[in-house]
């Protein structure tokens, strides 16, 4: 369905045109080259990583991860930590990807390199500086306590809630840029056209804009969920250890216990997970899209 | 590579070489010189420690220069060994990770030949692993914030009546187990094998106190530098390094765990040969004297207190006062429990 939408929209552009005369055998040939080198760096390792989780033929590994609760209270709190990152990034994105695709040009420039100023340092330097920035005799503490807003310091690290905020931090920038794009690519007329016909600006908002930009939200909110769910360094550091992720145990099994049939089983389950939620994201928001 | 050209240390090397000709004249098998050795350490500090101290001598004795990689991993090293292609020449693979190693034969076995352990007492030898020093996890705290009463072991650390304060320790079921079962009063002397269920509950009681289990050297150094918290356990290196640079931190060695750091050849390392003449350098006194001196972490060639700083004595884990209260931790029996003790303590920690 979703195929038959995309020929018919390209088919409407002389470029479009173009490209549906070709046979289709011709262009996956296109295909070739990308495949090539995903088949040999990426879909090798998988299979092996996959051969590797049912290591002489038994699904040990995967009764062991999902009969465990101890695993599945990981899998679990992974997944809570993702979805809740993700949703709390794109609360944040979405007015301030907005602002930077109507406000002016130099102000758009600045805006765009303030959020990618982030990518510049290393991840865990930024890490640490959110332990001393969030710590009891942190800054921010110091500042309520001075002010008299609180007696005690919060705790702000150390637990779910800084690994969320850690989390949001590294990732918002993964959300703002594709909501950006897609609201950039938003025809004004469209909304203009409505305001002339009546509508007030929470319909043009909920009928045009929103639905308009609901690609951006998906590919952002997929980025974001799938980069939440595999963080090693946050969790490791902002979680006080107490807060187990996936990753964390992965690790565990890979480099101290050397149980790798059980690392891969735990592996391929994520990756599965992955591509659920991704296909769910999808099929939400790109049904709406077209 | 920046390490083919010729720079002027390279030069000065080579210069070495040329006039050490007469030394390499005599041993005529001697197997080419690789252009660089590879020596793969925990990272930080201990790196840079590694490379003044050993990997000065070795570079003056055969002219290979020294490259460090970090961090020391068990999963890579078996991932290196069994697909064979080994990139470290010599590798760090402290505690049980060693013993596992040895354990699924992935280490090549020191040739005594090369590397001289005449010196070292019997119980440091071993035919797979150097002890190339020794490290201590002992108690921190804020000398500040315990002026009068100092906590000094560890059924003070669990006292939060007489020391109170939030309190941290480290990340893992190592150490924690053994500090648990003192602060319950099980003598050093009858620790191993631990008693893991007792262990647990001891652990229970402080629980609630443990602002944060530390994950790494410098975290839990900054937490104490940060007031984060006020005791905590650490590595006598990081806090004696914090001390200098003026933080108010003082270390109690009563129950301190003694830990062997271990260096290594993986199995079908590519030079061999200079890879047992790197450890046979990590066996110099005068290099030992070195590193203990950045790290206070001293190596076994019991001729290396010669050379040892004496003003650091009392800061060194080793000194026959500090050993008296400290323990050795077991290794070997941490090898054989490790993959059920690991799942408890994730279990216990989510708990």
């Amino acid at each position: 369905m979703t195929s038959t939408a995309f020929t018919s929209a390209a088919a409407e552009r002389p470029f479009g045109r173009m490209m549906a005369s070709a046979t289709p055998g011709r262009s996956l040939l296109l295909l070739l080259p990308a495949f090539l080198v995903l088949g040999v760096i990426l879909f090798m390792p998988l299979l092996d990583l996959a051969a590797l989780s049912i290591d002489g033929g038994s699904f040990g590994p995967y009764v062991k991860a999902l009969g465990d609760p101890l695993y599945v209270r990981v899998i679990g709190q992974t997944f809570q930590i993702a979805l809740i990152s993700t949703g709390i990034c794109l609360i944040l994105a979405y007015p301030l990807a907005y602002f930077m695709a109507t406000t002016s040009p130099r102000l758009r420039i600045l805006c765009l390199l303030l959020v990618a100023l982030p990518f510049w340092t290393s991840v865990l330097v930024r890490t640490y500086a959110w332990m001393v920035l969030l710590g009891r005799n942190g800054i921010i503490n110091r500042l309520l306590i001075d002010n008299g807003f609180i007696a005690e310091p919060l705790p702000l690290i150390y637990n779910k809630a800084g690994v969320i905020l850690g989390t949001v931090y590294y990732l918002l920038p993964f959300m703002v840029l594709p909501i950006f794009a897609a609201m950039m690519r938003v025809d004004r007329q469209l909304l203009l056209a409505a305001e002339g016909l009546g509508a007030s600006a929470v319909r043009r908002f909920f009928s045009i804009f929103l639905p308009l930009t609901l690609g951006g939200i998906g590919a952002g909110a997929a980025l974001v969920f799938i980069l939440a769910l595999s963080a090693f360094i946050t969790p490791a550091l902002l979680g006080g250890g107490r807060v187990i992720m996936i990753t964390n145990l992965i690790y565990t099994q890979v480099s101290q216990v050397l149980d790798w049939p059980f690392a891969a089983a735990l592996s391929v389950l994520i990756l599965v997970a992955t591509i659920v939620a991704y296909s769910c994201i999808g099929l939400l928001t790109r049904r709406r899209w077209n | 590579m920046p390490n083919k050209k010729m720079d002027r240390r390279g030069f000065l090397v080579s210069a070495a070489a040329v006039l050490a000709a007469p030394a390499v004249l005599r041993a005529q098998q001697v197997p080419a010189k690789p252009d660089r050795l590879i020596v793969n350490a925990s990272g930080g500090d201990m790196g840079n420690a590694v490379l003044d101290a050993y990997g000065q001598v070795f570079t003056e004795r055969t002219g290979i220069p020294v490259e460090m990689t970090s961090p020391h991993d068990l999963g890579k090293l078996r991932a290196m060994v069994e697909s064979g292609n080994v990139e470290w020449d010599v590798t760090e693979i402290s505690g049980d990770d060693g013993r596992i190693a040895v354990e699924r034969g992935l280490l090549e076995p020191i040739d005594e030949s090369i590397v001289d352990l005449s010196a070292y007492p019997a119980e440091a030898r071993d035919p797979y692993l150097l002890t190339t020093s020794v490290y201590s996890t002992v108690l921190a705290y804020r000398s500040d914030v315990f002026t009068d009463a100092k906590p000094r072991t560890w059924a003070d650390f669990w006292d939060v009546e007489a020391f109170p304060g939030r309190r941290s320790l480290g990340g893992g079921p190592e150490d924690n187990l053994e500090f648990a079962l003192l602060a319950d009063g099980v003598q050093l002397a009858e620790l191993y094998p631990l008693d893991v269920d007792r262990a647990f509950r001891k652990l229970d009681e402080i629980r609630p106190h443990i602002t944060a289990w530390w994950d790494s050297g410098a975290q839990h150094v900054q937490m104490l530098v940060d007031q984060e918290v006020v005791l905590s356990s650490a590595w006598n290196g990081r806090i004696f390094n914090a001390v200098g640079k003026g933080h108010p931190l003082e270390i109690s060695w009563d129950g301190s765990s003694l830990h062997r750091a271990y260096f290594a050849i993986p199995r079908g390392a590519p030079n061999l040969h200079w890879s047992q003449q790197f450890l046979a350098a990590m066996t110099d006194p005068q290099a030992q004297a070195t590193f203990a001196n950045q790290l206070v972490s001293p190596g076994l060639n019991p001729r290396a207190a010669e050379y040892v700083d004496p003003t650091l004595a009392p800061y060194l884990p080793t000194t026959p006062e500090n050993m008296q209260v400290s323990f050795w931790q077991d290794d070997l029996w941490w090898s054989q429990h490790m993959a059920e003790i690991k799942n408890r303590w994730q279990r216990w920690i989510l708990g």
